[in-house]
């Protein structure tokens, strides 16, 4: 399965886990299953704007974003932008 | 008996604890690491805290703890419906229900917008009197956004409550939250053609008496107002000791209601304490008269406290709350009297409530 690595902020809200293997078959619902899914996606379901998903370490908006299909052996990386101060 | 301050910062919340002399202060935190803390709050009825938390990068949503923050739950639905166009941008301030209403507590945001919970901050329900308000089209969000700061329930008419929303003015309900009335009679908007207006007021705190809940005090972009009979017409108060009008915060001595403190900045346009002191003024004959008190308060000084940063406790002897953008959180067991710095090089406080845990 492929997994999905959470920054620190979200691991804390995760419940202290940084390391998640989700049944998944594309990257949006790899996401989609995370605990920590109302804060990687707005009220709209749109992945928020200032969150960066890396699929080894690719960007996936530079490909089929959310829908980029998984085989299994991934390690997809959430990366908070640079915002705020 | 303990008495606590919740700080609320940019980076986190932070617990204060007291004796009931409060004098001597000792510090806890920062708990909700990475969130900007725009208000936070004590149930009376269970004892859980309640924040309004910000990040840039992950959106706004609530925290909740029910063991004094040391583990904490985060909201599950929160947003905006489709529909009505409307993407939630913060939360801005949480205010428990009545006793009784187990559950029950509401939210204000930005933009603009109110929410009810009833199952004590899991789920919040858009409160839609406010969110489809027939004159929404005509509010306009101030420089903090078009925020929902101030939620006030009145304590003795359990369908009557308050809103302040930034720059829509004061709405009250007389149903329960169904549907909401301007009041804004006598509250200025100097930014706008008509200085008058029913609404588009730009109120920065409002307040209800909990002794005599037909008072309310507000503290707006445009003067300082009292008003005797629930909002429907309201008295402009500065010009009798105060420096300046403007100003954010608002606390009230829950013993007397001729009693308010604000904390004026010289105004819109330099958002700084007046006369280069971090001065609070009182007054004790509802707004007839203010004075200064500055013992214990550093000067010269060149502070700002945000709307949320003011606060009082229930003692016998109100103790008064402040926390500045300075990072230092002021507090007077003596109701103003004189000041103790309780704590200092915080990161910058947004809000400060006071509370007891039995």
């Amino acid at each position: 399965m492929a997994v999905v690595l959470l920054p620190s902020m979200l691991a804390a809200e995760a419940g202290g886990a940084s390391r998640f293997e989700p049944d998944a078959g594309t990257v949006g619902e790899a996401l989609r299953a995370l605990p920590v899914a109302n804060l990687v996606f707005d009220e709209r379901g749109d992945l928020r704007p200032l969150v960066n998903v890396y699929v080894d370490g690719i960007d996936v908006r530079e490909g089929d974003g959310l829908e980029t299909t998984l085989e299994g052996s991934e390690t997809i990386r959430l990366v908070a932008a640079i915002a705020g101060g | 008996m303990s008495v606590f301050v919740l700080a609320g910062t940019r980076k986190g919340l932070f617990l204060l604890e007291s004796d009931d002399e409060r004098r001597d202060w000792s510090l806890s935190g920062p708990f909700l690491t990475g969130w900007s803390v725009f208000h936070a709050v004590v149930d009376p009825r269970d004892g859980t805290i309640h924040a309004a938390t910000n990040n840039e990068v992950y959106g706004a949503t609530t925290h909740r703890s029910t063991n004094r923050g040391e583990t904490w739950q985060r909201a599950g639905e929160l947003g905006l419906p489709e529909d009505t166009g409307l993407t939630l941008e913060k939360t801005w301030h949480i205010e428990p229900g009545r006793p009784g209403q187990d559950g029950r507590l509401w939210l204000g945001g930005a933009p603009g917008v109110l929410f009810r919970t009833d199952d004590g901050g899991e789920n919040w329900e858009p409160v839609d009197g406010i969110v489809r308000h027939e004159t929404r089209e005509r509010w306009l969000p101030g420089a903090g956004g078009m925020c929902c700061h101030s939620i006030a329930l009145d304590p003795d008419e359990p369908q009557r409550m308050y809103v302040g929303i930034s720059a829509a003015g004061v709405f009250r309900t007389e149903d329960g939250g169904e549907t909401w009335t301007p009041a804004n009679q006598g509250t200025a908007a100097d930014f706008l053609p008509d200085p008058f207006p029913e609404l588009g007021q730009c109120v920065h705190k409002l307040l209800v008496h909990p002794a005599r809940p037909d008072r309310l005090w507000q503290q707006n972009h445009c003067g300082v107002y009292r008003s005797d009979d629930r909002g429907e017409h309201w008295e402009r108060l500065e010009g009798n000791g105060l420096p300046s009008g403007f100003g954010f915060p608002l606390a009230l001595d829950h013993r007397d209601p001729d009693v308010a403190f604000v904390i004026p900045e010289e105004g819109a346009q330099n958002r700084v304490t007046c006369d280069g002191r971090l001065g609070v003024y009182r007054t004790h004959d509802g707004g007839a008269s203010w004075s200064l008190l500055t013992s214990g308060l550093p000067e010269p000084a060149w502070g700002a406290v945000m709307r949320e940063g003011f606060s009082s406790d229930r003692l016998d002897s109100a103790g008064i709350y402040f926390g500045a953008q300075s990072g230092s959180l002021f507090v007077s067991p003596d109701t103003g009297e004189t000041w103790i710095e309780a704590a200092s090089q915080l990161p910058p406080i947004l809000s400060v409530e006071a509370a007891e845990w039995r």
